[in-house]
């Protein structure tokens, strides 16, 4: 589990919380290999600020709400990134409508972004579609 | 593109107008000032006393560069201007443009000078499809700049235009009250400023991104350095060096950044609709101009390795380890009305980006590089197996799972009538292409290479190549069309041979899949009359149903395709069909002024005598203006072999003597030289 200091009363089904103390337990994350940044998450709720550190060295990880000096600042509202962190947005398509903003490093968002999963439904494969199918769509030679 | 607009651009900032500079789309219509996929001016419209101006002349100084010399209209030839204006346009992240007005009369005058100002805001995908817009518009002054906004929920993108001189703002735009003295001449410089905005951040000036305009300034400057720094070419054939000249300065223009290696370039794959990352033509590109430009490979590299798939995502095609196609910023891709944020849906650019990780080090000797991407090369392989199998039977075969707004053919030949059987029936999904499997054959063998001799692994080595040789085997047993002696261009659904003779068939020697004993035939058919136009090789044989020698991917005749045939024809020694290929691009080049289309008719070259365009939107095209870069590496014959390049020529007579100075790579630099003794007047007059 990552140190995280006092602000550790959220429930235990929290998907933020969650997500960030399993991405700590991994200690060691081989989609950052390789990868060196830290990213602040400023997380608003309502009215209060919870704060986030994800810190990279090397593809080790440390997750922390100390506060620290970052690479990157990423700004959002928890709604936003309880929706990234199970896959229901995709971090791309919410930085260009605007849903979050990043202050420095864009490659640290990038590198972020690869251990956010897929939409929860999607399975990777559809059925076969038909010769025949196609031609009745198509027009003839 | 028409001929009477012009386009000067920076990146993914470009201008279209027209030759007095003025823009006035409507939302089909493609002038505008575009950035990061959204057009941010749809009219810029200049009057001096409510008259419009007409053009003089139009002068492109440099790629991001236009002058436009003006006078007002005086309705007739008889009465001489006693104005001249000019505007000088530069493009970054926005535009900047000097404007002068010159009095040639003895005495001064009072002028009233407007600008129209307004934009539509429409993503490049609206422009094509013509459509609706769903957010709000409005305009407001802020410190002195006239903001044009849209806004959609939290999207907002705004245009900050200022001017150096005092200015009035209203509804449509500027206006200038001046007096130019007698003789004399008034000026001010104006700025259009593209803001990636955000609710509550753009209160006092533009949100640009950060650093761009810099860098991307400094690149254009250097291409005088560009030029410098490439090898210098010497060849009898004069026209030769007009090609390569222009070769280069295209490929200077195509260079864009990402927002993550700002100060690195990679090739976009076209002017102007398609400036940004795409997979495919980024590493083709990027593998056709090693010998020359190295570092866009590397460039290429990185960008497509940090965007590497890594989850199941059915709506962007993506899958772990799948390299992307296409990468937008527009409100569409915002939205999620389109998938490129990025879109991964080609079965190609993953085993590509390991080829082109290994024919880079084999140049460059940056092991330092393919050590880091190491990790990327393992998933890309990965990918292969355990994801692109989708009928497990150990080929790679594609089927969309994006069925709205996905890409129905993931390889290079994307339309929607490019595979078919000699017949001309449309196979079922998924499809195993040929050229697939060669790529994924070559990443096998180019991934074991640098298993064994930078990563050192040595089992993982041994384990690829065990693997690409037992893909080699099945794949000569069921691809192979005994009767035609070719390849099929795929296998359907059901594992069945989709027979039609194609160009695919030429990438598969370059890849090395093709049995020796069936190399011969596969050379015989291309350089065939059925095949071959005396231009180039078709991308569909004569005699296919669909042939058709204007069809896109049925009949018509691609540079960058023939560039790598005519690499396989030399892989295999088939030193006179690789010769006779480059002799007829090269030929069409010099007849295109240097700058290949995208494709070009399939027509016999007795018939025509002249190559026939196909008509697209993008001049230049990325792997166009490479092709004749690949087809001067191909007829020298140059390859690294260890800490050397092997120099062995197979040229055609009428190229003459050649000298390439300067070629880059681990050797430092080396020369090579040729000289012209293949003659292939047999193959170029069908």
């Amino acid at each position: 589990m990552p140190a995280r200091d006092g602000s550790s009363k959220r429930k235990p089904e929290d998907a933020v919380t969650e997500f960030f103390d399993l991405l700590a337990a991994k200690h060691h994350e081989p989609l950052f290999e390789g990868d060196t940044a830290t990213i602040r998450f400023d997380v608003k709720d309502g009215r209060s600020l919870e704060t986030w550190y994800l810190t990279v060295k090397n593809g080790d990880v440390g997750i922390s709400h100390k506060r620290a000096g970052a690479d990157a600042v990423v700004r959002m509202e928890r709604g936003t990134l309880e929706m990234l962190v199970d896959g229901r947005h995709n971090a791309m398509a919410a930085l260009l409508r605007g849903l979050m903003t990043i202050e420095g490093s864009m490659g640290a968002m990038v590198m972020f972004q690869r251990v956010l999963p897929g939409p929860p439904e999607d399975k990777g494969r559809v059925p076969p579609i038909t010769g025949a199918t196609v031609m009745a769509q198509r027009r003839p030679t | 593109m028409s001929d009477d607009l012009v386009q000067i651009l920076e990146g993914n900032t470009f201008v279209v107008s027209d030759k007095r500079g003025d823009i006035e789309a409507s939302l089909t219509d493609p002038t505008g000032l575009f950035s990061f996929d959204t057009r941010f001016l749809s009219r810029w419209v200049l009057t001096v006393d409510g008259q419009r101006l007409n053009a003089l002349s139009t002068d492109d100084l440099q790629y991001f560069q236009t002058r436009f010399f003006l006078v007002p209209d005086t309705g007739t030839v008889y009465v001489n201007a006693t104005l001249s204006v000019i505007r000088q346009r530069d493009v970054s992240d926005g535009f900047h443009e000097e404007l002068r007005i010159l009095n040639h009369q003895n005495q001064p005058v009072d002028l009233v000078v407007k600008i129209e100002a307004a934009s539509d805001f429409a993503d490049l995908f609206e422009v094509k499809d013509a459509l609706e817009k769903k957010g709000k518009y409005r305009s407001r002054k802020v410190n002195g700049s006239l903001v044009l906004e849209y806004r959609r929920e939290t999207y907002v993108r705004e245009t900050w235009i200022s001017s150096s001189e005092p200015v009035q703002f209203d509804a449509k735009g500027l206006a200038f009250k001046i007096t130019v003295p007698a003789h004399g001449e008034w000026k001010t410089e104006l700025d259009v400023v593209a803001s990636l905005g955000s609710e509550g951040s753009s209160r006092t000036g533009p949100v640009g991104v950060r650093g761009q305009h810099r860098v991307r300034r400094d690149m254009a400057r250097g291409l005088d350095k560009w030029l410098e720094r490439a090898p210098h070419l010497e060849c009898d054939w004069e026209p030769a060096q007009m090609i390569y000249r222009r070769c280069l300065t295209d490929l200077a223009a195509l260079r864009f950044s990402t927002l993550t290696l700002t100060n690195r370039a990679l090739p976009a794959a076209g002017l102007p609709w398609f400036m940004t990352i795409f997979g495919r033509d980024s590493i083709f590109t990027s593998l056709q101009a090693l010998p020359f430009v190295p570092e866009l490979a590397a460039t290429t590299l990185l960008a497509l390795g940090e965007r590497q798939g890594t989850r199941i995502d059915d709506f962007r095609d993506e899958d772990p380890g799948r390299i992307l196609h296409e990468l937008r910023y527009g409100e569409m891709t915002a939205f999620e009305e389109r998938p490129h944020s990025p879109y991964y849906g080609n079965a190609d650019a993953t085993p590509l980006y390991v080829v082109l990780m290994d024919e880079y080090e084999r140049w460059t000797g940056d092991t330092k590089l393919v050590k880091q991407l190491e990790p990327e090369a393992r998933a890309a392989i990965n990918w292969i197996d355990q994801y692109a199998d989708l009928q497990d039977n150990g080929y790679i075969s594609y089927q969309r799972r994006n069925e709205e707004t996905g890409l129905e053919n993931q390889c290079w030949k994307d339309s929607w009538d490019s595979i078919s059987y000699h017949n001309g029936d449309l196979p079922g999904f998924p499809r195993a292409t040929c050229e697939l499997q060669g790529y994924a054959y070559d990443a096998k063998v180019r991934a074991a290479r640098l298993a064994r001799q930078v990563w050192r692994d040595l089992s993982y080595a041994e384990q690829l190549e065990k693997e690409a040789a037992d893909l080699k085997r099945r794949f000569n047993r069921d691809f192979w069309v005994a009767d035609g002696e070719y390849f099929a261009v795929a296998l359907d659904m059901d594992g069945r041979q989709v027979d039609s003779l194609t160009s695919n068939i030429g990438h598969l020697l370059w890849s090395g899949i093709v049995d020796n004993n069936k190399a011969k035939a596969v050379a015989r058919h291309l350089v065939s009359p059925k095949m071959f136009s005396g231009w180039g090789v078709r991308t569909l044989a004569e005699g296919e149903a669909r042939y058709n020698p204007i069809g896109y991917h049925t009949g018509a005749v691609w540079p960058f395709d023939n560039s790598f045939i005519a690499w396989g024809l030399r892989r295999y020694g088939f030193k006179e069909e690789a010769a006779a290929i480059a002799a007829g691009i090269l030929a069409a080049a010099e007849l295109f002024n240097g700058r290949l289309p995208e494709a070009f008719g399939g027509y016999r070259r007795s018939a025509t005598r002249f190559p026939v365009e196909y008509p697209t939107a993008c001049s230049p095209q990325a792997w166009s203006t490479g092709a004749p870069l690949l087809l001067l590496r191909v007829i020298l014959g140059l390859e690294p072999i260890g800490e050397n390049l092997v120099v062995d020529p197979g040229l055609p007579t009428r190229i003459g003597h050649v000298s390439l100075l300067d070629i880059p790579g681990r050797w430092k630099r080396i020369d090579a030289f040729g000289r012209g003794r293949i003659d292939v007047s047999k193959f170029l007059d069908y």
